[in-house]
């Protein structure tokens, strides 16, 4: 347990300093902006890939998953019509249930929350996680009749 | 070889009592019984159709049309009384009250005797009208007898009058081979409301008029009524079916004018009336012996394949296929046949839930012994209780009002279609599908990322 405390502690420190050089940084040069946003966001990637522990960076490609799936069910309803409207509602709100679900996780996960959940684990987490996703499904399976 | 001869027993009864649809007791009201013989015919006729008749004179004690609230008639013939009234006994609310109980009544005018003013009072209720003073003579200048009127020409003679308008049975055309003439002598017109329970058989000629005889002998100017909104022979069809007929003049059923013959303005030969047959016509509709409809039977079941087909269920889903089905008998003289809807008329059945939700037209299946009329539909989209209703009512047929109730329900849960069955479902499907594999690909993932991750923070 120790070295995860030592790593919570550790990790919101770069983010603070990255905060304040990017600031400073554009405050001197405004005149070459689009580079330095360039800067910034290379910035941004290298530091969430360096920082960023790898069940996270797993949880935060589900999402983004969820996210082109829920968006393309969307977009389907808008051009295609709704009917059957049940079928709509239960495959869109799979994909928004589940990212809330994955979302959760993810906040009960991150090390930095640590303080805010004392008596979850990771795998405590991970084990409401799965019955509370089993019974969306089952929910959303059942809808869709 | 009992239960034969009790068939034919039954046979033998069923022919001898052929008579009116609503019963066989006659009472005729008369100012004396020596009046008798001048309707001897039609009195004749009435009584081999099978009607018991039963003869009155409005002063007789023993006169009443109830015993113990019902009633002792189930028809009644007025025929002209020299009297100012009709008695305690025929007061016009006892009247009423016999056609509010079923009874038929055939009411005949003269211009002779001023009508009383009982009846003047019943036809007021009814929103038939007389000419003022209980007194009129209806005159035509252009279609009067030649032969018996020359002088004063309130002898009509008018056409059979033909149905009322198209879309109607012609109940009032008698048929004969020569000459179609009716006589309509010394008669008092009526004007009829704009009430629908009314409808008049024989209107008048558009160059007749109705004058009062005692007052306006000298010169003619305030007509009560003139042309074809004069009616000489009117009913009245109440909403139980109940039949009022009025007569403007009782001469025409009267021996005299039965076999008369007429020659009309302009014509040279002269023919025999057509009185009666248009009498026995007149008097057969009012005492119920034609136009009198029947509902059989009202059949009604689920018209869907695979599923039962009980008749006449208590309940329906929406959206079902449902079929149903009417037998209508009409009365005609002695017995009942298959009733035919007139040309251009229709019969329609109405599915309703205050409003009507379907209005559709029964096609009929008729055959020697029966019409059965009939229609399949798909019940609304909407739930509730509704009405399968036959609401038929035309002039001179009895009403039809069937009403059969049943409820809707809408879909239950397991009878909408499966989701794979749409295909505009399929995306979400796959979307669903999309989540699940993708749930259970990062679950494996995450638990196979475990160790190392572990080590990782190690």
């Amino acid at each position: 347990m120790a070295p995860k405390k030592s790593a919570a502690a550790a990790s919101p420190a770069p983010v603070s300093t990255t905060a304040a050089t990017t600031s400073s940084s554009s405050a001197k040069t405004s005149s070459n902006s689009s580079q330095q946003i360039d800067q910034v966001a290379l910035n941004i990637v290298q530091h969430y890939q360096k920082n960023t522990p790898q069940r996270t960076k797993l949880l935060d490609l589900f999402m983004v998953f969820l996210v082109v799936v829920g968006g393309l069910q969307f977009a389907y309803c808008i051009l295609a019509g709704n009917y059957p409207f049940n079928a709509f509602l239960s495959g869109f709100s799979a994909t928004v249930g589940q990212f809330v679900l994955t979302a959760s996780l993810r906040i009960q996960t991150t090390e930095a929350n640590k303080s805010e959940f004392p008596a979850v684990s990771q795998e405590r987490a991970f084990a409401d996680y799965v019955v509370g996703s089993l019974i969306l499904h089952f929910f959303c399976v059942n809808f869709i009749n | 070889m009992r239960s034969l001869l009790s068939v034919l027993v039954f046979l033998f009864i069923a022919v001898v009592q052929a008579v009116s649809s609503s019963g066989d007791r006659l009472l005729v009201i008369l100012e004396d019984d020596a009046e008798k013989a001048g309707y001897s015919k039609f009195l004749g006729d009435l009584e081999s159709r099978g009607f018991e008749i039963t003869y009155e004179t409005p002063k007789s004690e023993s006169l009443s049309l109830f015993h113990l609230g019902e009633r002792s008639y189930d028809h009644v013939l007025l025929l002209p009384t020299k009297s100012k009234g009709l008695g305690p006994n025929l007061t016009p609310n006892i009247l009423l009250d016999f056609i509010n109980a079923n009874g038929n009544i055939l009411l005949t005018l003269s211009s002779s005797t001023p009508a009383p003013t009982s009846i003047v009072s019943l036809l007021l209720e009814l929103d038939i009208h007389l000419p003022p003073d209980r007194q009129g003579l209806v005159v035509d200048h252009f279609n009067y007898d030649t032969s018996s009127a020359s002088e004063t020409h309130d002898v009509l003679l008018l056409p059979s009058p033909g149905p009322l308008r198209p879309g109607l049975k012609d109940f009032f055309s008698p048929v004969s081979e020569d000459g179609n003439l009716l006589a309509f002598p010394h008669g008092m017109g009526q004007t009829l409301g704009q009430g629908a329970l009314l409808s008049p058989i024989l209107r008048a000629p558009a160059t007749a008029y109705s004058y009062n005889p005692k007052e306006q002998s000298e010169v003619v100017d305030d007509l009560f009524a003139a042309g074809q909104q004069l009616s000489l022979v009117s009913t009245m069809q109440a909403r139980n079916s109940a039949r009022f007929t009025v007569v403007g003049s009782a001469e025409m059923l009267s021996d005299q004018w039965f076999d008369a013959k007429v020659k009309k303005l302009g014509e040279k030969s002269a023919v025999k009336t057509l009185n009666r047959a248009f009498a026995k016509q007149v008097s057969g509709w009012t005492f119920k012996e034609i136009g009198v409809l029947r509902v059989n039977w009202v059949e009604h079941h689920l018209n869907e394949e695979g599923m039962s087909n009980a008749s006449n269920p208590k309940i329906y889903r929406i959206k079902n296929d449902v079929k149903y089905s009417i037998s209508l008998s009409e009365y005609s003289w002695d017995k009942y046949i298959p009733f035919e809807v007139p040309e251009s008329d229709a019969l329609q059945l109405e599915f309703s839930m205050l409003s009507p939700f379907h209005r559709l037209q029964l096609t009929p299946q008729i055959s020697s012994s029966d019409s059965t009329y009939s229609v399949a539909f798909t019940l609304p989209d909407q739930h509730g209780i509704f009405n399968f209703k036959v609401n038929y009512k035309r002039p001179f047929f009895s009403n039809i009002e069937e009403k059969h109730t049943v409820s809707v329900r809408h879909f239950a849960h397991d009878e909408w279609p499966r989701s794979f069955v749409i295909s505009g479902a399929w995306p979400w499907m796959a979307g669903i599908g999309a989540t699940v594999t993708g749930w259970l690909a990062f679950c494996a993932i995450w638990l196979y990322s475990a160790p190392s991750a572990a080590k990782k923070n190690q």
